[in-house]
């Protein structure tokens, strides 16, 4: 079969490679760090169930829902199954809450009303001044391990992985694309790769990835701050009743609250600053539903780069949709042999693969099904036994 | 406010044929950031092919254990402030094959954790006087997040004896708490075997590195007492 190098070794590169090795592509993987060192490690550690997008962009809500239960079946020891509240504080969260709820009923989110007595029930450490609140089907992801489950099960299935080996050329000189020029840091020499067709799967990234094929994509890098504190003080997912916005969210994880985000625009994936006014202001918003959180010491703080399409037309960040979309750079640019993945998020990464691969599978004129909605991913353990009982000789590359 | 330090971190690519050697990369930064915040700024505008494993930023993934003024932790929750004085020494996890500078390979570490040992457990008890409609119980994933901290630091598996080590132990009885009838007689015959808990000398540097509190020295005591109680110790 066809030789298909990723380059990006994030949530999208983990699941399209499982996808790819699942309908018999060869596959080769290069990440310039180690894998998941970039967004997806990161990422909030939310499964979601697509109530935060419901009301303002279906579609990313509808991609979260249909995601969030096949992940529940193929990767059950990556997520803490407790479900979430969408909790109301003022009027404004109340009035919110009714086109909430429609919304999620739209989008197919089963979504529950609770009082405030029965939220306080099931959340005692939520501020008494709850009005009313939803149950919705959010998780809680074990970021890293639920992408090496992926990786995993790809290296399982023959997929090679290349950490530490950053791409640093792609070659179109024959008028289409034929393969990439690596620099792997641990030889530090320099090697070319052959492939039938390079994915560009780069995430924030995506940008410099293109553009080392003459290439310029609608990628828009868009940070956000997260906060770690000290406690588990809610085993749900607690998030504010009202438009997307900063500090509305506290997702639970082993012995932390983590309290998430905001959202500014740049243009470097690799800033890595962290104001320090969003922790606070993220902190304080976050205390309003749950004051416990509030006084903790803060555990860590950092910041990770969202792989946006950039959106001319939205009126505000937050408004900028988070789905996800292919692009046969044959189509855009007059390049064969290149596709990109941009957008999307941690929750949906399976369907990302799946679109591309699907993709793929039209340009190297295959039909063959995807498989992954049903196929249970093997343990993230399983990454490093993979081979292990050939002796010495297993190797990453 | 800015503090000037120097990291030194030990570079070396064992499939390059350069020999190891220190490097010394000055920065001015707020102390309160982590040792990770730094690598990242010394990756980004000093030397781009630095290795070292990153992920979650928050002790959650595991990745970015490292000897920190030859101690083993975890960077991505090491403040520069917790150091007196302007330089930070920083080397590999000693005791795993070293793929390049502080990135070190994992696969030791799994060799003895079975990837069928169940990683979710109930969550503590926070008061609630119901649970979720659709929820049988609430809950979370264990805590060792399996960095390979204390096996770095154990002097036994640091002596290249075949110990099952302590992460693997404390997996183990982890598992076994979960465990009942075979399969816990099966988990109690391995951790009793010539590779388990009996090779223990109880130093106790596993706990005292361990970055997310689970003790394993406590879970091989947990272990040695049963299996002396059950008569299958040594």
């Amino acid at each position: 079969m066809e030789h298909i190098i990723v380059i990006g070794g994030g949530g999208a590169g983990a699941a399209l490679a499982h996808d790819l090795t699942l309908r018999g592509f060869e596959v080769s993987l290069f990440e310039k760090g180690d894998l998941l060192s970039g967004t997806t490690g990161r990422h909030h550690g939310l499964l979601h169930s697509g109530a935060r997008y419901a009301v303002h962009d279906r579609a990313a809500a509808a991609e979260c829902i249909e995601e969030n239960l096949i992940l529940r079946r193929i990767a059950p020891q990556a997520l803490e199954q407790n479900d979430g509240l969408f909790v109301a504080i003022s009027p404004d969260d109340e009035a919110y809450g009714k086109t909430l709820l429609e919304a999620c009923r739209v989008s197919g989110i089963d979504a529950k009303r609770l009082s405030a007595t029965q939220a306080l029930k099931l959340e005692p450490a939520l501020t008494p001044e709850v009005r009313v609140a939803l149950q919705v089907p959010d998780a809680t992801i074990d970021a890293w391990r639920l992408a090496m489950h992926f990786f995993a099960t790809a290296r399982q299935n023959g997929a090679r992985l290349h950490p530490f080996c950053e791409v640093q050329w792609i070659d179109t000189r024959a008028g289409r694309v034929t393969g990439v020029e690596i620099l792997n840091y641990k030889t530090r020499k320099t090697s070319i790769v052959k492939g039938d067709l390079v994915v560009n799967a780069a995430g924030a990234w995506a940008g410099r990835v293109a553009a080392l094929a003459g290439i310029n994509v609608p990628v828009q890098p868009g940070p956000g701050v997260l906060v770690a504190v000290e406690g588990r003080v809610t085993n749900m997912v607690i998030n504010r009743m009202r438009p997307a916005g900063e500090g509305d969210i506290i997702v639970p994880q082993r012995g932390l609250s983590v309290l998430g985000t905001s959202l500014w625009l740049t243009d470097d994936p690799d800033d890595v600053t962290l104001p320090k006014k969003h922790i606070t202001r993220i902190i304080d918003n976050c205390s309003l539903m749950v004051p416990a959180v509030g006084g903790a010491p803060v555990h860590s703080a950092w910041s990770a780069a969202r792989p946006l399409i950039r959106d001319a037309e939205a009126s505000s960040p937050q408004q900028i949709s988070r789905t996800f979309e292919c692009y046969d750079h044959k189509d855009t640019h007059g390049v064969e042999g290149i596709v990109s993945l941009l957008g999307g998020k941690a929750t949906t990464v399976r369907a990302m693969a799946e679109k591309t691969a699907d993709l793929i599978c039209r340009k190297t004129g295959h039909k063959i099904s995807c498989r992954t909605r049903t196929t249970p991913l093997l343990s993230w353990r399983r990454f490093y036994t993979v081979g292990a009982e050939d002796g010495p000789s297993r190797s990453l590359t | 406010m800015k503090k000037k330090i120097r990291l030194k971190i030990r570079r070396h690519r064992p499939e390059s044929k350069t020999p190891p050697s220190f490097e010394t990369f000055t920065l001015t930064i707020d102390a309160d950031i982590s040792i990770l915040d730094a690598l990242e700024m010394i990756q980004s505008a000093q030397e781009p092919t630095l290795m070292f494993r990153r992920s979650c930023h928050h002790s959650s993934c595991g990745t970015c254990g490292m000897l920190i003024n030859g101690e083993e932790r975890l960077a991505c929750v090491t403040r520069i402030s917790q150091f007196k004085g302007g330089s930070i020494t920083l080397e590999p996890l000693p005791g795993f094959p070293l793929l390049g500078d502080l990135a070190v390979d994992m696969a030791p570490l799994y060799k003895d954790i079975d990837e069928r040992w169940n990683y979710l457990r109930g969550a503590e008890d926070l008061g609630g006087k119901k649970l979720p409609e659709g929820i049988k119980r609430f809950e979370r994933f264990e805590n060792c997040i399996e960095c390979g901290c204390c096996v770095s630091a154990c002097p036994v598996a640091g002596e290249g004896k075949p110990f099952l080590g302590p992460a693997a132990l404390a997996a183990l009885n982890t598992e076994l708490q979960k465990t009942t009838g075979k399969g816990a007689r099966a988990l109690l015959k391995q951790a009793g075997g010539e590779r388990g808990e009996r090779l223990c000398n109880r130093i106790l540097a596993c706990s005292r590195v361990c970055p997310t509190a689970v003790y394993p020295a406590r879970h091989i005591l947990d272990l040695r007492t049963r299996l002396r109680g059950d008569g299958q110790g040594t």
